[in-house]
């Protein structure tokens, strides 16, 4: 191997490494669990805390909320599975009674509180372009 | 006719097989009569298929609801732009469009190709044939848009979704698949290449074009995705990082790498496996973006659902895609050893390098983390998800990066740089990057991300200029001509590299417009009326929630006025849409003041009509329109690029002096005159919704009588959006109310504006017609007298040149150190040419 190859592949493996490195990092630090209700509920104490991606359905009339403030209640189900979720803000067209929702946020014994701009409302239909809550 | 579609499947199928046949056996055996016979089935599919795709549309346009894809998408009340749009709404649908669009491409890069290219071409078609193949195969078997309902069929069609009839979101998805399908023929070129191993630059040459044309799309295509996500959604920003817009980014990184490295090989002859490689992801990318928002494997809140089906058989195509591709690769190693080696870290090569690995790299990350959920369920079983902060995390240094390397890139010298002429080039544009980026942060601006990203738009900004400006002077010393005629010469001499500027500057507005993102204010709060809310420097107050209709909805409008330092601004009214059939999937329409600081941005986010109740999100996005600028100055630019060799060369031409300066006035005054009318329509606020009329005699007369704001093209009142339009609708509610009759309210409007052009059917007809006309007759006159002009004046050039060659190539003007310096000229300008 002569140096210019050597001093290239060194390079490299800085390069890589460190970004390899970096990568693995913010990846744990910003991954979330992507989960369904029942999932999630079927053992609670495990989940307090963590970051989540709740998958599940808006239980038919279970939305209640405050327009002033757009304070949210609602109740998610997935399978026999339900909690009960509160979220403040604006959420998008989608999110109604039985919507299928994928809610972003942390899970607590009071319910699941979903970050702002955490509701995604998923669109029964296909190729329906669907809006987001938030970024 | 569905039966008809589904033949004309099956139909082009079996030719795509024998066109593929054909094109392979006739060039390996190297029959012409085989391969002339295999080119011509390849333009019968494309043939087969524009029927199929007519069948179609008529269907849509006739409302055929046997069809279940037409009864899906399709209804009788969508207008006729929207059944046409619903074509492509669909997947189904959209997998023919793509067959379709791929066999034209084709066929027209094949017909253009064919006598150039004689060798190339048999494997062009036969490549283009294999992936024609596979979507007729998806199509036939397995997605078929001309199904039928085996029992009763509905009578009525379902429609398009509501949040898709809209004007970005029609045109949105064609020109991705433009850009999608364009970068098949660079891969089939590339396919060609290895095959035959005419592995010299000879299918760059080819392939440049296409490239550029299938990229140009694909940024349309994604700004055009932003666009409508920024005015239709209502969440205030254009990008998601959702798997779907993921999908289009990914081949835009390779196939932005590729443009750049192509030059590397064409000046340098260095990069070949790196070229062909680039070509064949870019083409797998697309594939692969297709798959990840169709298949169902990526969770995405637009993907098309899942289909296990779907997802083994691009699964299969795509292994096959890659042993093929990178078996070949591998097969030609030797033909591909690169002539030169790097000289120096600091020349042009290395620069492309850079710019090369970090888009490659940037397209990987992209990939990795849109695929992430996929990845980690299957090795860990769990399902974990990365979302929009860690993309942004990653993508803001890396998109500095890249903008810094637009900045150096053009500043180094191939081979090597020496310290002197460093000194030179860099010397202005560092200085701009610090003064921009330490004024910015001294006025608050943060200085991750925002200030910095300021600093680096100055530095690019003035590396440009100065490109432009040195190129400009010599020129104008060597030839004697005004500065414009040097600028224009520049282009005409060199119409790549100054059109790549051109395209650069693009960029650099649209990452000014990116550093605005860091700097956005908003506001939500609910109101009854008479309230008001506070986002420094407006006041938006509230005023009334109305309720109104028109024949297809229902519209829930809350009427604000936005104030600015006391004084009122204007009024902007955002929505809420119920489309009848729909009423569950309300459309938010949002409103919004453009300026070039940045937008203010309303949505009414709920609302309680009893208590005439409203919740408003007011958002400030700073700089927003600059993206958009951007990206229309990135499409001159490109557009430069594709102009045929000659288009430009009446510059280069020395008969008439200040020529060009003449020309460039006379096209800026037409494009001025019409900027102008232009221009009115962005200052008036867009955002003004339609009041439904309140009577029959109201409605009759919306459709009679048109916007005399001069800039809607003439459209009906009851139909057009911009502020004069209201105004004049809320005149017709008035004289209506007032008991006014149909023929005084219309001698009212023919009165005020002193001829019957506020009639939309005006009674003499035939001459006002032609008054109409005439601005739009001078603009098309003083386009046709300039091209005209540039076409002889460049003509003369060449006769010129052959009187000179007559005379024994003795030229008068120039002195010899003129052409000493003229000789550098041309070497520097020769550089990416």
């Amino acid at each position: 191997m002569n140096k210019k190859t050597s001093r290239a592949l060194v390079s490299v493996l800085i390069v890589g490494g460190t970004l390899t490195v970096l990568l693995a990092r913010s990846v744990r630090e910003d991954s979330q669990f992507y989960k369904h209700v029942d999932e999630v509920m079927n053992a609670p104490d495990a989940w307090y805390g963590k970051k989540l991606q709740l998958h599940g359905f808006v239980v038919d009339k279970s939305i209640s909320w405050v327009p002033e403030k757009l304070d949210y209640r609602f109740t998610v189900k997935n399978g026999d599975q339900t909690v009960s979720a509160s979220y403040t803000g604006i959420v998008p067209d989608g999110f109604k009674d039985g919507a299928e929702v994928v809610l972003t946020g942390k899970l607590t014994p009071a319910g699941f509180v979903v970050a702002p701009g955490g509701v995604s409302a998923k669109c029964p239909s296909k190729y329906e372009e669907q809006k987001r809550a938030g970024r | 006719m569905a039966n008809l579609g589904t033949f004309l499947i099956l139909a082009a199928f079996v030719t795509a097989s024998g066109a593929f046949a054909a094109c392979l056996a006739g060039a390996r055996l190297r029959r012409n009569s085989l391969v002339q016979g295999g080119i011509g089935l390849f333009h019968v599919i494309t043939a087969l298929l524009l029927v199929a795709s007519s069948v179609i549309v008529h269907a849509f346009v006739i409302g055929d609801y046997r069809i279940k894809y037409v009864q899906h998408y399709s209804n009788d009340q969508q207008p006729l732009f929207y059944k046409l749009a619903s074509y492509w709404g669909g997947l189904d649908g959209s997998l023919l469009f793509w067959a379709t669009l791929l066999a034209v491409f084709g066929s027209v890069a094949v017909h253009i190709n064919r006598d150039r290219y004689r060798t190339l071409v048999p494997y062009v078609a036969a490549t283009i044939a294999v992936v024609q193949m596979f979507f007729l195969f998806l199509l036939a078997l397995h997605r078929n848009p001309f199904e039928t309902f085996l029992t009763t069929a509905p009578t009525a069609g379902e429609g398009l979704n509501p949040l898709l009839q809209n004007f970005y979101m029609a045109i949105h998805p064609p020109l991705l698949y433009l850009g999608f399908v364009g970068m098949t023929i660079p891969f089939a070129f590339g396919i060609a290449a290895l095959a035959t191993g005419q592995l010299d630059d000879a299918w760059l040459k080819a392939v440049r074009r296409w490239t550029m044309t299938a990229w140009l799309f694909l940024t349309v295509g994604l700004a055009l995705g932003g666009l409508w996500a920024y005015e239709e959604l209502g969440w205030g920003g254009y990008w998601g990082w959702d798997p779907v817009e993921n999908a289009g980014l990914l081949p835009w990184f390779t196939g932005t790498a590729f443009l750049h490295s192509v030059m590397v090989q064409e000046r340098r002859g260095m990069l070949k496996i790196w070229n062909v490689s680039l070509v064949i992801t870019t083409f797998f990318l697309t594939i692969f973006g297709t798959f990840m928002t169709r298949s169902g494997v990526v969770q995405s809140m637009h993907a098309f659902g899942e289909d296990r089906e779907l997802a083994m058989m691009f699964t299969a195509f795509m292994v096959m895609l890659l042993v093929v591709s990178f078996g070949l690769v591998i097969y030609r190693l030797p033909l591909l050893r690169s002539r030169n080696e790097l000289d120096s870290i600091a020349s042009r090569e290395a620069a492309f390098l850079a710019n090369n690995w970090i888009l490659l790299f940037s397209a990987f990350l992209i990939l990795f983390a849109t695929m992430f959920p996929t990845l980690s369920e299957a090795v860990t079983g769990e399902r974990l998800t990365v979302a929009t902060p860690f993309f942004n995390k990653w993508m803001t240094p890396i998109g500095l990066a890249l903008l810094f390397l637009t900045g150096v890139g053009p500043l180094l010298a191939w081979r090597k740089s020496s310290v002197e002429n460093l000194r030179t080039q860099f010397l202005w544009p560092v200085l701009a990057a610090l003064v921009f980026a330490g004024g910015t942060w001294a006025l608050g601006v943060p200085l991750w991300g925002s200030a910095i990203c300021f600093g680096l738009c100055a530095m690019v900004t003035t590396t440009i200029a100065q490109e432009f400006i040195r190129g400009a002077s010599v020129r104008q010393r060597t030839t004697g001509t005004d500065l414009f005629t040097a600028l224009v010469g520049l282009f005409a001499r060199s119409r790549r590299r100054y059109a790549g500027y051109i395209v650069h500057l693009g960029i650099v507005l649209i990452f000014f417009g990116f550093a605005g993102n860091g700097l956005e204010r908003d506001e939500q709060i609910g109101m009854v009326p008479g309230q008001q809310l506070s986002l420094p420097p407006y006041t938006v107050k509230f005023k009334a929630l109305t309720v109104t209709r028109d024949a297809r909805k229902q519209m829930i409008t809350a009427e604000l006025d936005v104030l600015k330092d006391g004084k009122l601004l204007t009024s902007m009214y955002p929505a809420r849409w119920y489309f009848d059939g729909r009423e569950n999937e309300p459309t938010t329409e949002v409103a919004l003041r453009r300026g070039f600081s940045g937008d203010l941005y309303l949505v009414l986010a709920a609302f309680d009509v009893e208590k005439q109740m409203a919740t408003i999100e007011a958002r400030i996005n700073p700089l927003i329109n600059w993206i958009w600028f951007g990206v229309g100055i990135m499409v001159i630019g490109t557009g430069i690029a594709l102009l045929p060799e000659r288009a430009l060369s009446f510059a280069a031409a020395r008969v008439p002096e200040n020529a060009v300066t003449t020309t460039l006035m006379l096209l800026l005054i037409v494009s001025i005159g019409s900027a102008r009318l232009r221009a009115q329509h962005i200052v008036t606020p867009e955002s003004s919704i339609i009041g439904a009329p309140r009577s029959d005699l109201e409605r009759e007369i919306h459709k009679e009588i048109i916007c005399m704001c001069g800039t809607c093209g003439r459209k009906l009142v009851g139909e057009c959006t911009c502020a004069t339009a209201a105004a004049m609708r809320n005149e017709i509610a008035a004289l209506t109310a007032n008991g006014k009759t149909r023929a005084e309210i219309i001698d009212y409007f023919v009165k005020k504006y002193g001829s019957q052009e506020v009639l939309g059917a005006p009674i003499d007809k035939g001459f006002n017609r032609l008054a109409w006309l005439f601005p739009y007759a001078v603009g098309a006159a003083g386009m046709i007298l300039a091209a005209a002009m540039a076409f002889r004046w460049s003509r003369r050039r060449d006769e010129d040149r052959a009187e000179a060659g007559a005379e024994g190539g003795v030229e008068g003007g120039p002195t010899p150190a003129a052409k000493d310096l003229e000789a550098r000229l041309d070497d520097e300008l020769r550089d990416l040419d």
